[in-house]
C-alpha cells in the first residue's frame, strides 16, 4: 500500500512536469505555429547544467532556476529570429519541413554537445531535505518542493495569460494572427517573446525534474513526445486540460512500472495518442 | 534544347548501366557506398510519394524501413531461404501501414507530420523490449554470408521500379487524386475524389518501398538492432536529403540522394567524433537555406542542361503534351439532362445544422423542381454558405434529411455526392493553387460518375477552360490568375462535376459589371442549354433578377420568404432584415433602389 502511494505521488509529479513541458511546447505552437522538437532537449540540458551547477558550487536549486531561466529566453529569443523567423515567409509545405529539419538538427546537436561536454551518464541533483511525516504516511520535503514548484509555475503562467495584456496578446495571436495584428499587436515581436517565454519555463521545469529524477543527454525526445501527447489530448493552449492530462500519464507510466514492466512506460504515451486518435478522433479542442 | 531536354533520360540509361556493372569490379568499399545510395534512394523517393505527391509528411517513414528489416531478420532466422523472408517482410510492413493508416490520418500538417515521428521512439521501445522475438538490443545476427552483390543488384532493380513508379504516379488518375488532397482535400472530395482510400493506397505503397529497403539492407549487413533501424539520428537522413534538391520534383530525390550521400560517406571516414553535430548540422541547414530545394533555385534554371531537372512535374511532357484546339460557339461536352418540371431535384426536410449553441440553419425545408435557377438572399450570417455546405456534406447536418432525385443524401459522402451530381463554387475560391488551370478542370472529369483517363480528362478541359474564358491561362498555375479569373475556373470546374445541381456561392461580388453579366449569362445558357439546376447564393439582386425563377430568403437560419422575387423584395420581415427599412422608406410604392443597383 505505501509502494502503491509513493508511486501515486511520483507519478502526480512526473505527471505534473510533463504538463509544464507540454504547456510550454502548445504555448508556443498556439502563437509561433512550429512544433519545436527541441523543446524536451531543451530540459534534458538544462537538468544537466542545472545538476553540474549544484555539484560544482551548492547552489541552491530556486537560485540555478533563476539564473537559467533568463539565459535560455535570450538563446530561444536569437534562435527564433535567426533560425525560425525566416521560414514564415515561405510556402506552407516548405515553412513545416524547414522548421521540422532546422528544430531536429537542433535537437542533435544539443544532445551530442551535452554528451560530450558532460558525459552520457544519468545525473540529478542530489539535494535531500528532512522528510515531513503526517502520521503513518512519509512525504519527502523534496517531493513538496517540487509540488510547490509545478504549482506556482502554473499560477504564475494561468496570471500571466488571462490578466496581463502580453497574455491577451498570445491569447489573440493564437486565434487570429491576422486580426491581431490588425489591431496593433505586434505579431512577430510576440511570436519571439512566446518563443522565447515558452522556452524558459522548461528551465524552471529542468530544475524541479532534476530534483527528483534522474536526467542525460538523449532523454529530450522522449519527452517531446510525450508533451505532444498531452497536446493532442488536451488541446493546445489549454492549461487545465494539459495539467490533467499530463498528471495521467505520470501516474500511468508510475503503475505500468510497478505492476508490469518499467522498461514499458515510455511507449506508453504513443500507444495512448494512437488509441485515442481511433476511438476519441475529436479530442479536446484538437482541430482538423 | 531538344537534345538537352534529353539529356536526363540519356544520363539515366548511362547511370543504370555502369551502376549495375560496379560490383563486378571487384572493389567492395565502392559497391557498399554505391548501395548505401541506392537504399536512401529508394527510402526517399518512396517518402516523397506522400510527402511531396500528397502533402502528408510523414515523419515516421524510417518505421517501415526498421519493420521491414526486423521482418525479413525473423523470418530469414527462422530458415526460410530468401525470397520468402524478403515477401514476409513486404507483406507485415504493409499490414502494418493499413493499421496505422487508421489513426495517423485522423491528423492533418503538423499533427501528422509530430504523430508520424512518435512511431519511432515506439517501435524502438518495442524492439528492445520484445525481447523473445527481436531478441533486444543484442540485436539479430542474420546466416548469411557475402550477399553484397546480390543484395546490391536487387537493390539497383528496386531503384528502377522506384522511378517507374514515381514517373507512373505522376501521369495517373491516382497522381491527381495525391495532388488534389495536397491541395485541398475537402474541395478534392466535393469534385468527387474519394481521398480515404487514395491516402492509405499511397502509405501502404510507400511502406513496401520503404519494407524493401529495410530487408535488402539488413541482408547486406547481416545485423541490425533498434538503434540501427529506429534511431532518430537516422531516421530523417533521406528525408532531408530529398529536400535538399527538391521535393515533388521528378528528378529531386534522385539529385539530392546522390549529392548528399556522397558528402555523408566523406564525412564519416573523414570526421571522427561529432558526428551527430555534423548530422544535425547538416540537417538544420537544409532546413533553414533550403527546404524548397536548391534544384528550385533561379540559377539553376539558367544553366543548360540542368534547368531540365529543376522542373516542376507539370512542365514534363505528359500534361503539356495534351493539345486539345480551341473549341468555337462555346459548347460542352455536357448531356442536355431532361427537364422535368414537376419532380423536385433536391428536397430539404427540415435540415437543422448546429455548432454549440448557435444554430446556423434553422429547421429549414424547401424543395427545388429540376430546371429552376433559385436564388439565395439573406443578410451575411444568416445561413446561405451552411445551407450549402448541408447539402455538399461539408457539414453533416444535425437534423433532417437532404434528397437529391428522390435520394436520401445521409448515406454519402463529399464524393459520392459530387459524383451524383451536385457541383459547387465557395464564396472565396478554392482552385488547386499549385495546379494548371486544364489540370484543375481535368481532376472533376477524372474523378465523375464515368471517370476519364488523365489523356481524355486534359483533352476534354479544353472545353471548359475555353468556355471560362480562360484559353490564354490553360497552362498557367492557378495560384497566378486574378481573383475574376479564379472564379471562372471555380465556375467551369463545377461544371466539369457535370452536375445536375449547381451550387454557386456569391461568384459576382466584387467584380465588374461586365463580368458580373457574363456571369449571368452563362448561369442561363447552363440551364436553358444543358437543363442544369441552380441555387443562387447573391446578394447583386439586378444580377438575380434577370435570371432567376424564384429566391428563396434566409435570416438568423429560419426560411422567412420564398417566392418570385418581386413579391419577395416587398416582404415585410426580408425588408425590416436584409433590405433595412430604409429601402423601403424611400421607395414605398415598389422596389427598393437596391434591385437597380448596379443594372
Amino acid at each position: 500500500m505505501e509502494v502503491l502511494l509513493q508511486v501515486l505521488i511520483g507519478g502526480v509529479l512526473l505527471g505534473g512536469l510533463y504538463a509544464l513541458v507540454a504547456f510550454g511546447l502548445s504555448l508556443i505552437y498556439g502563437v509561433v505555429r512550429i512544433l519545436n522538437f527541441a523543446h524536451g532537449t531543451l530540459l534534458a540540458v538544462c537538468g544537466v547544467a542545472a545538476s553540474l551547477a549544484f555539484s560544482a558550487w551548492q547552489m541552491h536549486p530556486a537560485l540555478i532556476a533563476a539564473m537559467l531561466a533568463p539565459l535560455l529566453f535570450a538563446f530561444a529569443w536569437a534562435y527564433y529570429h535567426l533560425l525560425l523567423r525566416p521560414l514564415a515567409a515561405r510556402n506552407h509545405f516548405e515553412g513545416t519541413v524547414g522548421t521540422v529539419l532546422v528544430t531536429v538538427g537542433t535537437l542533435l546537436i544539443l544532445s551530442d554537445l551535452t554528451a560530450k561536454a558532460a558525459g552520457s551518464t544519468q545525473r540529478n541533483i542530489p539535494l535531500r531535505l528532512p522528510a515531513l511525516e503526517f502520521g503513518e504516511i512519509v512525504v519527502s520535503s523534496t517531493q513538496l518542493l517540487i509540488l510547490g514548484g509545478i504549482v506556482v509555475l502554473t499560477i504564475v503562467m494561468h496570471v500571466l495569460l488571462k490578466h496581463t495584456w502580453f497574455g491577451r496578446a498570445i491569447r489573440a495571436v493564437t486565434q487570429d494572427g491576422v486580426g491581431a495584428q490588425i489591431c496593433g499587436v505586434r505579431s512577430v515581436h510576440m511570436k519571439a517573446l512566446t518563443f522565447a517565454f515558452g522556452s524558459a519555463t522548461v528551465a524552471v521545469a529542468a530544475v524541479l525534474y532534476v530534483l527528483s529524477f534522474p536526467v542525460d543527454p538523449y532523454m529530450g525526445f522522449g519527452l517531446t513526445v510525450k508533451a505532444f501527447t498531452i497536446i493532442v489530448v488536451g488541446g493546445v493552449g489549454n492549461l487545465p486540460g494539459a495539467l490533467l492530462a499530463g498528471v495521467f500519464l505520470g501516474v500511468a507510466e508510475g503503475l505500468t512500472g510497478l505492476y508490469w514492466k518499467p522498461e514499458w512506460a515510455p511507449a506508453l504515451s504513443v500507444i495512448a495518442m494512437l488509441l485515442i486518435l481511433v476511438v476519441w478522433p475529436k479530442g479536446l479542442g484538437r482541430s482538423a | 534544347m531538344k537534345a538537352l531536354n534529353r539529356l536526363p533520360p540519356m544520363l539515366g540509361f548511362g547511370l543504370v548501366a555502369a551502376l549495375a556493372a560496379l560490383p563486378f569490379s571487384g572493389n567492395a568499399y565502392l559497391t557498399t557506398f554505391a548501395f548505401s545510395v541506392l537504399i536512401a534512394y529508394i527510402l526517399g523517393q518512396s517518402w516523397d510519394w506522400v510527402a511531396g505527391e500528397m502533402g502528408y509528411v510523414n515523419l515516421g517513414h524510417y518505421a517501415f524501413y526498421g519493420i521491414g528489416a526486423y521482418a525479413f531478420a525473423i523470418v530469414l532466422v527462422g530458415g526460410s531461404p530468401f525470397w520468402l523472408a524478403f515477401v514476409a517482410a513486404l507483406g507485415v510492413t504493409a499490414i502494418a501501414a493499413r493499421l496505422l493508416a487508421v489513426p495517423l490520418f485522423r491528423l492533418h500538417g503538423d499533427y501528422f507530420a509530430f504523430a508520424s515521428l512518435a512511431l519511432l521512439p515506439l517501435l524502438e521501445v518495442l524492439a528492445y523490449n520484445l525481447t523473445p522475438i527481436t531478441r533486444g538490443a543484442d540485436g539479430i545476427v542474420l546466416p548469411v554470408a557475402q550477399v553484397l552483390q546480390p543484395a546490391y543488384l536487387i537493390a539497383l532493380a528496386v531503384c528502377v521500379l522506384t522511378f517507374a513508379v514515381t514517373l507512373r504516379i505522376h501521369g495517373a488518375r491516382f497522381g491527381y487524386a495525391l495532388k488534389s488532397i495536397r491541395n485541398d482535400e475537402q474541395v478534392a472530395e466535393t469534385v468527387g475524389v474519394r481521398i480515404a482510400p487514395v491516402k492509405r493506397r499511397v502509405l501502404i505503397l510507400s511502406s513496401l518501398f520503404g519494407a524493401a529497403a529495410g530487408a535488402l539492407q539488413a541482408w547486406q549487413m547481416s545485423y541490425i538492432d533498434p538503434a540501427t533501424v529506429f534511431g532518430l539520428n537516422v531516421a530523417l537522413a533521406p528525408i532531408a536529403m530529398v529536400l535538399f534538391a527538391g521535393s515533388g520534383l521528378r528528378y529531386g530525390p534522385l539529385v539530392g540522394v546522390l549529392l548528399l550521400a556522397s558528402m555523408q560517406q566523406w564525412l564519416l571516414v573523414s570526421v571522427k567524433g561529432f558526428q551527430a553535430t555534423l548530422y544535425g548540422a547538416t540537417l538544420l541547414l537544409i532546413g533553414r537555406f533550403m527546404p524548397g530545394g536548391f534544384l528550385r533555385a533561379k540559377w539553376v534554371r539558367r544553366v543548360p542542361g540542368l534547368a531540365e531537372f529543376g522542373r516542376e512535374h507539370h512542365e514534363h511532357a505528359m500534361t503539356a503534351g495534351v493539345q486539345a484546339p480551341a473549341k468555337a460557339g462555346g459548347e460542352l461536352p455536357l448531356k442536355t439532362l431532361p427537364v422535368d418540371g414537376a419532380r423536385p431535384l433536391i428536397e430539404l426536410q427540415g435540415v437543422r445544422m448546429q455548432f454549440g449553441g448557435n444554430v446556423a440553419v434553422n429547421d429549414v425545408t424547401l424543395s427545388i423542381r429540376a430546371g429552376e435557377i433559385v436564388g439565395l438572399i439573406g443578410p451575411n450570417g444568416s445561413g446561405k454558405t451552411t445551407l450549402f455546405n448541408c447539402i455538399s456534406r461539408v457539414y453533416t447536418p444535425t437534423a433532417g434529411r437532404v434528397l437529391f432525385d428522390g435520394q436520401d443524401l445521409a448515406e454519402l459522402g463529399r464524393d459520392g455526392i459530387a459524383r451524383l451530381g451536385v457541383g459547387r463554387t465557395y464564396q472565396i475560391p478554392r482552385p488547386f493553387s499549385d495546379l494548371t488551370v486544364q489540370e484543375n478542370i481535368a481532376i472533376p472529369l477524372m474523378f465523375g460518375a464515368k471517370p476519364l483517363s488523365p489523356r481524355d480528362a486534359l483533352r476534354e478541359a479544353r472545353a471548359f477552360v475555353d468556355y471560362a474564358e480562360l484559353g490564354p491561362r490553360l497552362y498557367d498555375r492557378a495560384d497566378a490568375l486574378s481573383v475574376q479569373e479564379k472564379k471562372a475556373l471555380e465556375f467551369a470546374r463545377a461544371l466539369a462535376c457535370r452536375p445536375r445541381l449547381l451550387l454557386v456561392d456569391e461568384v459576382a461580388s466584387g467584380l465588374t459589371p461586365a463580368e458580373v453579366k457574363r456571369f449571368v449569362e452563362h448561369i442561363r445558357h447552363v440551364r436553358d442549354r444543358y437543363g442544369i439546376t441552380v441555387i443562387w447564393v447573391e446578394h447583386i439582386f439586378s444580377a438575380l433578377e434577370q435570371v432567376v425563377d424564384r429566391v428563396i430568403a434566409l435570416e438568423q437560419g429560419v426560411l422567412i420568404a420564398d417566392g418570385p422575387l418581386d413579391a419577395v423584395v416587398r416582404n415585410e420581415r426580408v425588408l425590416a432584415t436584409y433590405l433595412g427599412a430604409a429601402a423601403a422608406a424611400t421607395q414605398p410604392s415598389a422596389q427598393p433602389m437596391l434591385i437597380q443597383g448596379v443594372a
